[in-house]
């Protein structure tokens, strides 16, 4: 068997093609499992030197630095896994801070009979979304546990990345006239999986966003290096979350037009069937952008011309400092509040 | 010229006899169902019926108190004799759609089918995905309204809502046995979302 890049992976799969207890032991079926599969499988992005930890170079006064942790069900999904996943949601942790991301560590949970195969299907996604972030995987672990005791894989994921802006990116540079943006479809990533989890018959034309932003991010900041003043990543909790807490943390009010929110029309059938809102719902390639009113329009045309940013809406903008809350203007005139979602969001999405 | 095909869904024992509410539910609506599925029979319309089979090893596969219904092969994942009659296709599925991971779409195709009249149990779920998936897949979607059932009529009423607003014509069976023997089967027209 060989990996993408050509080289061996050796035989781990005939000799076990399922994850045995022993393969998290770390005696030498864990040292074969890593030197012999995940390694080779990893190919180019891995640098780790199967050291006890990882001595990195930084060209930057200051590191961001993120972790996350992936349970998502299903681990295979249409058009992405886990492994994807749990590189992209990271990525994009650290993009948003102004961070050029460089190194991830990759730590694996297994559970005992696990299909070896599956595995390399993951490993294989890691690798590919690493390489298009050019991010390198620096160190890892591996454990198994007994069957039952995790669904499949869990994987956990800790980036840096180098801060070389002097502008400063954050909830405290939000200020009234901000303009918000959204660079993409609200909600897809969960309708994806909800479907595929019960056979809602969405799933096919309603995709996950999953996907690294940072080249997105990056193309931003080198554009408009002084109109952006916050980003955030729109994932669990969807976009009503990421507002409330925007307004929470810089003491605003933001409102936002209903009409203009990037809502796939499938998606909208589907929330409006499950009776779920997709202000709620979570994305995993989406982010949500605060930026200069004045320069707003210009920006989102920035955006739009990215693969990742061709749905990218202003939806609203900040309208005063004092009052902290959330308002969603309608077609229609009318207004209402955006409130903080409260534990009724769907399970194992990422 | 219009090729109809009527699909139920998960007319089976173990699932109209979950509760009381579904049985009644059920039993009203039988009388006109099978009137339909024998007038459009009789006009040679295919009539396949979904099944759903819950797999062991699926954990999100609903349980009754403990048990699991319809697994294969059981009695009661059967479909009921009053709804099946030689000629009928049977067709296996193990989520709610008709069409996830199943050879519906493939079977249709075959038999040159480019409109589905959607009916069975539960209207605001199997009912409902189905149509969804149907429309999505390019067919042309009714759905009878006195040929779907839930155990709550709110349920139906807020899922022909939907449906009408989304992805189907809805209509009565008196009304589409008539259109497809005029053959004059109405297009549904997508309405924009408000």
């Amino acid at each position: 068997m060989s990996a993408a890049n050509g080289r061996e992976t050796g035989n781990v799969e005939g000799r076990h093609p399922l994850i045995e207890l022993d393969h998290g032991t770390g005696g030498g079926m864990s040292q074969e499992l890593i030197a012999e599969l995940i390694a080779p499988r990893l190919g180019s992005v891995h640098r780790g030197r199967m050291e006890d930890s990882a001595v990195l170079g930084i060209e930057s006064e200051r590191i961001a630095v993120t972790t996350d942790s992936f349970v998502i069900d299903p681990i295979f999904f249409g058009n992405g896994d886990i492994g994807k996943l749990a590189v992209c949601g990271t990525v994009n942790d650290l993009a948003v801070s102004g961070a050029m991301p460089r190194y991830l560590t990759l730590a694996l949970v297994l559970e005992e009979g696990f299909p070896i195969a599956d595995l390399e299907r993951v490993l294989d996604s890691v690798r590919e979304a690493a390489s298009v972030a050019e991010v390198a995987i620096v160190a890892g672990d591996t454990k198994v546990v007994r069957g039952g005791e995790i669904d499949k894989i869990f994987i956990n994921t800790t980036g840096i990345g180098e801060v070389h802006r002097e502008v400063e990116l954050g909830m405290g540079q939000v200020s009234p006239g901000d303009a918000v943006i959204v660079t993409g479809w609200l909600g897809n990533h969960s309708i994806h999986i909800l479907s595929i989890r019960e056979g809602l018959g969405f799933e096919g034309r309603i995709l996950s966003d999953c996907a690294p932003l940072d080249g997105l991010v990056w193309n931003l900041l080198e554009e408009h290096p002084d109109q952006v003043h916050c980003m955030r990543d729109v994932t669990r909790g969807g976009l009503g979350t990421v507002l409330n807490e925007l307004a929470d943390g810089a003491g605003v009010t933001v409102a936002i037009d209903h009409e203009r929110l990037p809502i796939q029309r499938e998606t909208a059938m589907a929330a409006d069937m499950l009776g779920v809102n997709p202000l709620y719902l979570a994305n995993e390639g989406c982010l949500c952008l605060f930026v200069d009113g004045e320069a707003a329009a210009e920006i989102v045309e920035t955006v739009r011309l990215q693969p990742h940013g061709r749905a990218a809406e202003i939806v609203g903008s900040v309208v005063e400092r004092g009052e902290s809350a959330v308002r969603m203007r309608s077609a229609g005139g009318g207004e209402a509040a955006v409130e903080v979602l409260y534990g009724a969001e769907l399970p194992r999405l990422c | 010229m219009a090729r109809c095909a009527v699909l139920t869904n998960d007319l089976q024992y173990d699932l109209v006899n979950k509760n009381e509410d579904r049985r009644a539910a059920v039993a009203a609506f039988t009388p006109k169902m099978t009137e339909f599925l024998a007038r459009m029979r009789a006009l040679n319309v295919p009539i396949v019926h979904l099944q759903l089979i819950n797999r062991e090893d699926d954990p999100r596969a609903e349980r009754y108190d403990g048990w699991l219904p319809v697994t294969k092969g059981s009695d009661g994942a059967r479909i009921m004799a009053e709804f099946l009659a030689e000629g009928d296709t049977i067709v296996e599925k193990n989520k709610d759609s008709g069409f996830y991971e199943t050879d519906l779409d493939e079977r249709l195709k075959e038999l040159g089918v480019d409109t589905v009249a959607i009916t069975g149990m539960q209207t605001q779920i199997c009912v409902q995905t189905t149509a969804a998936d149907g429309f999505f897949r390019g067919y042309n979607v009714i759905v009878p309204s006195d040929a779907v059932v839930s155990a709550r009529e709110e349920d139906q009423a807020r899922a022909l809502e939907w449906l009408r607003s989304y992805c189907a014509t809805i209509m009565t069976t008196e009304e589409l046995v008539a259109a497809v023997e005029a053959d004059e089967v109405p297009q549904f027209s997508t309405v924009a979302i408000p």
